[in-house]
């Protein structure tokens, strides 16, 4: 799976690479209109203004074309406007990361430049002479001394840390708001499919020179700043960051199950433990939770990876999330860095009170009246308050019962390092309330779902991000069974085998004698 | 020319047709064929051409021939001792494979379009879906200006709503699509709203992933009860937005 999509990437880009026009066409901006009225006003409005509905809903907002501000361009960093091929391949490509899709299965390359026409009506751009690109110098081939290099190069004085973390997560040190005074969270580095742009080192390279207008991303190539970088160290830092995508914590479609191993003994408590590293990680992608009142429209956490063991009298759970604020209200950097209110992080994981016999499960928004749900909910803490654990019962939004969780002897335990929560959550296999507590039993396929709370971006109570149902499973020790049924089928066939050889030689003999 | 050997023979056409099956699924039809589904077919198939190779006595005496002279014939010496060496790992091998269990999640059927129900709850009034149609179906003829607007209007509502999950194109790709299981309907396909009347649209909005019966596992849906966050009025905009956009009609009892 895995290859197949790096293979469809592969040719994606190559394919585009190849068929994208070398030199822009030009368009016809009335034609442009048409298309507009057809596919964008919903978004970016009549006017262009992106004065819409949905515009409320959307983080990042929708561009407001009248300000001629655009995120991506590969003019030089000293042009206010990107050209007409820049307008061209977002429009053609989309924006990953918000909501702004690419075009390239509706429209043609001649429509797309129509509306580039268009569009740049709107700021009276259509009269300007837009640069050319950039230049890029000597490309340096991806190596290790190069990352090297750009990993010197992006520490350097804090020069990218600053704002992206020291593992590139994004985990800001300070509060940064766009020109518009939207809150914006510096790019998390190791997720390459929130690129605007992507995470090609020519396009890295780019952004890196001349940064994105209109946002705290600075532009690495203007002389005047005190971190700028010559061409070939921008090479370098591009080649850098485009490694930090190398993480084993990115979603397979195909795996839908958590699989916990067992353990002889205890369970481990630290989240470095050597046994969590030896267990498959499966990452599921979080979504907002706009299925119950209050919905919400803008989160910031996309990602969660889970880890399991099992002991015969316990089970574990190992949660890691990338969560660009440690959010502990009353703490004052972690205050800083948000909008004033602050709430706490938080993590859950929702499972059936009873493990579902047949294909019904409970519904995955907190049960149902005849299927109930039991989540184990962490929260991060206060200044004032440590870390806690809630345990709640519920069948449907409304109808919640508060369980005391040391009753059951839950615990969790969380840590934050780098723009990553870690959090441990452990809970005896049997409960002590057969009606309201599970069972962990191993062998079964168990429904299992997620959700996370980011205290920085006003998420709390309904508004945060949640998985579907997902399955985990305590796979059961099968001891020597496969190696034995291998032994006793190979055995078998031989032994047949020679006794038809045996039996037709002999029959040959008594014939010849 | 020389004849193939009859056992060659029957094990080419095996092949053949065990790659004609997964060539079409994979490639044509883009999704991997089940492999308890594969094993079905081949089951049937290596069952047909073991009947169709020993129709006859003489046919049958061809086909295990070769078989035959490689365990009872004394000048095969060597490669006997290969095969007899081979293939009892071969098979320990597979054994050891399939014993292994595969921690697969369990299969889930659903149903996609189930029947609606005659009559349906929602706003807290009672809907026959037999005849319930949409009020501002009739501007498209009587008042194209006004269509067109409410049109428009329902587009805010999709764009505002709906596009998370079903995309802004419409394609059931938005950006939140691959966190869903079930994933949302794309509404470009020919399978979708094209063979759907406006009734049953208005239900399946209206009541959302909660108001499907068993068979469609309501439990596991996403699709939100949006009575709860939109008007009548606004739903049934939101309908005139899917059809106008993608350019389907929708079906009507009239014309089935
Ligand atoms: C579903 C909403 C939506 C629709 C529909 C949409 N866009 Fe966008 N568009 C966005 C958002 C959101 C952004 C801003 C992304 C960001 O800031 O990272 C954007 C940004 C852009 C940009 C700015 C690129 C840059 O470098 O800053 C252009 C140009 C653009 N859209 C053109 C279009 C055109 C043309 C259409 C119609 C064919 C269209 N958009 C339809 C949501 C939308
Ligand atoms: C002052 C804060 C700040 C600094 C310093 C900074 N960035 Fe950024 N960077 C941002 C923000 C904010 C964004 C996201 C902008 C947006 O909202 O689209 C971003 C986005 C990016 C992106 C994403 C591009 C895309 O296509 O989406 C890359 C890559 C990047 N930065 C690399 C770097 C590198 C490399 C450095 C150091 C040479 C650096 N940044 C320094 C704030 C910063």
């Amino acid at each position: 799976m895995i290859e197949k999509r790096n293979l469809f990437i592969l040719v994606v880009t190559l394919w585009t690479g190849f068929v994208a026009p070398a030199a822009a066409k030009s368009g016809d901006p009335d034609a442009g209109a048409e298309i507009y009225t057809q596919f964008c006003i919903h978004c970016h409005g009549e006017e262009g203004d992106a004065v819409t509905e949905t515009a409320d809903r959307l983080n990042p907002p929708p561009r407001d074309f009248t300000t001629a501000q655009y995120k991506i361009k590969a003019t030089d960093f000293e042009d206010d406007f990107p050209n007409d091929l820049d307008l061209f391949r977002m429009i053609r490509d989309g924006m990953p990361g918000s909501a702004m899709p690419g075009w390239s299965d509706v429209l043609s390359d001649q429509q797309i430049f129509d509306l580039v026409a268009y569009i740049k009506i709107f700021a009276g751009l259509e009269e300007e002479e837009l640069g050319p690109s950039m230049e890029y110098g000597e490309q340096i081939a991806i190596s290790a001394e190069s990352i090297e290099q750009g990993k010197r190069l992006f520490h350097e004085g804090d020069r990218c840390s600053e704002c992206h973390g020291k593992e590139g997560r994004g985990d800001a040190i300070k509060g940064l708001k766009d020109d518009a005074g939207f809150r914006t969270w510096p790019r998390n580095l190791t997720k390459p499919w929130n690129f605007r742009a992507s995470n090609d080192p020519k396009d890295i390279f780019t952004r890196i020179s001349t940064g994105i207008p209109g946002t705290q991303m600075p532009a690495f190539a203007d002389p005047t700043s005190d971190k700028q970088l010559t061409a070939e160290e921008r090479w370098h830092v591009a080649n850098y960051v485009n490694s930090l995508a190398k993480t084993e914590r990115v979603v397979r479609p195909e795996n839908t199950v958590v699989k916990a191993d067992h353990v002889n003994g205890e369970l481990p408590d630290a989240v470095d433990d050597p046994l969590w590293e030896k267990t498959e990680p499966s990452t599921f992608f979080l979504v907002p939770q706009l299925i119950g009142e209050e919905r919400f429209f803008t989160p910031s956490n996309d990602t969660i990876t889970a880890r399991a063991l099992y002991s015969d009298t316990e089970f574990a759970i190992l949660l890691e999330w990338d969560d660009r604020t440690k959010s502990i209200p009353g703490d004052e950097t972690a205050e800083k860095i948000s909008d004033p209110e602050i709430a706490e992080d938080g993590v859950a994981i929702q499972l059936p009170v009873k493990i579902p016999e047949g294909s019904e499960k409970p519904y995955f928004g907190m049960g149902d009246a005849t299927n109930p749900v039991t989540i184990w909910h962490w929260k991060s803490g206060t200044t004032d308050t440590p870390q806690s654990v809630n345990l709640i019962n519920a069948t449907g939004f409304e109808n919640i019962e508060q369980r005391d969780a040391a009753s059951l002897s839950i615990t969790a335990q969380g840590f934050y390092q780098d723009g990553t929560w870690r959090v441990i959550m452990k809970r005896p296999r049997s409960g002590v309330d057969k009606e309201k507590d599970i069972e962990l039993i191993e062998g079964k396929a168990i429904p299992i779902a997620f959700a996370a709370w980011d205290g920085s971006n006003s998420e709390q109570g309904s508004r945060h991000t949640m998985t579907a149902w997902y399955w985990l499973l305590l796979k059961p020790d099968i001891g020597a069974r496969p190696i034995v049924s291998a032994a006793f089928a190979g055995f078998l066939v031989f032994g047949v085998l020679l006794w038809w050889q045996r039996s037709a030689s002999s029959k040959r003999a008594t014939k010849d004698v | 020319m020389r004849k193939i050997p009859r056992l060659l023979q029957a094990v080419l056409v095996i092949g053949f047709v065990y790659a004609a099956f997964v060539v079409v699924f994979d490639v044509f039809l883009e999704q991997v064929i089940p492999a308890s589904l594969l094993t079905m077919y081949m089951f049937f198939v290596i069952a047909g051409v073991f009947m169709v190779f020993t129709f006859t006595e003489e046919s049958t005496r061809e086909l295990v021939a070769p078989i035959k002279a490689l365990v009872e014939d004394p000048s095969r010496k060597a490669i006997r001792n290969i095969v007899f060496a081979v293939l009892p790992l071969a098979v320990a091998a597979y054994t050891y494979f399939s014993t292994l269990p595969s921690y697969q999640a369990p299969v889930e059927l659903r149903s996609i379009h189930p029947a609606p129900p005659s009559t349906v709850r929602a706003f807290e009034k009672r809907y026959d879906l037999l005849t319930l149609e949409n009020p501002f179906r009739k501007y498209e003829k009587e008042d194209p200006e006004k269509f067109k607007q409410l049109v428009v209007e329902g587009g805010n509502v999709y764009t505002s709503n709906c596009q998370f999950c079903h995309g802004d194109k419409l394609d059931g790709k938005g950006p939140y699509a691959q966190g869903l299981n079930p994933v949302p309907l794309n509404f470009q396909d020919v399978g979708t709203i094209a063979q759907l009347q406006e009734s049953f649209l208005f239900w399946r909005i209206a009541t959302g992933g909660p108001g499907l019966p068993k068979e469609a596992t309501p439990w596991s849906s996403s699709m939100p009860v949006w009575q709860k966050f939109l008007t009548e009025d606004e739903i049934w905009k939101v309908i005139l937005y899917l059809y106008d956009y993608t350019g389907h009609q929708p079906r009507s009892w009239q014309h089935d």
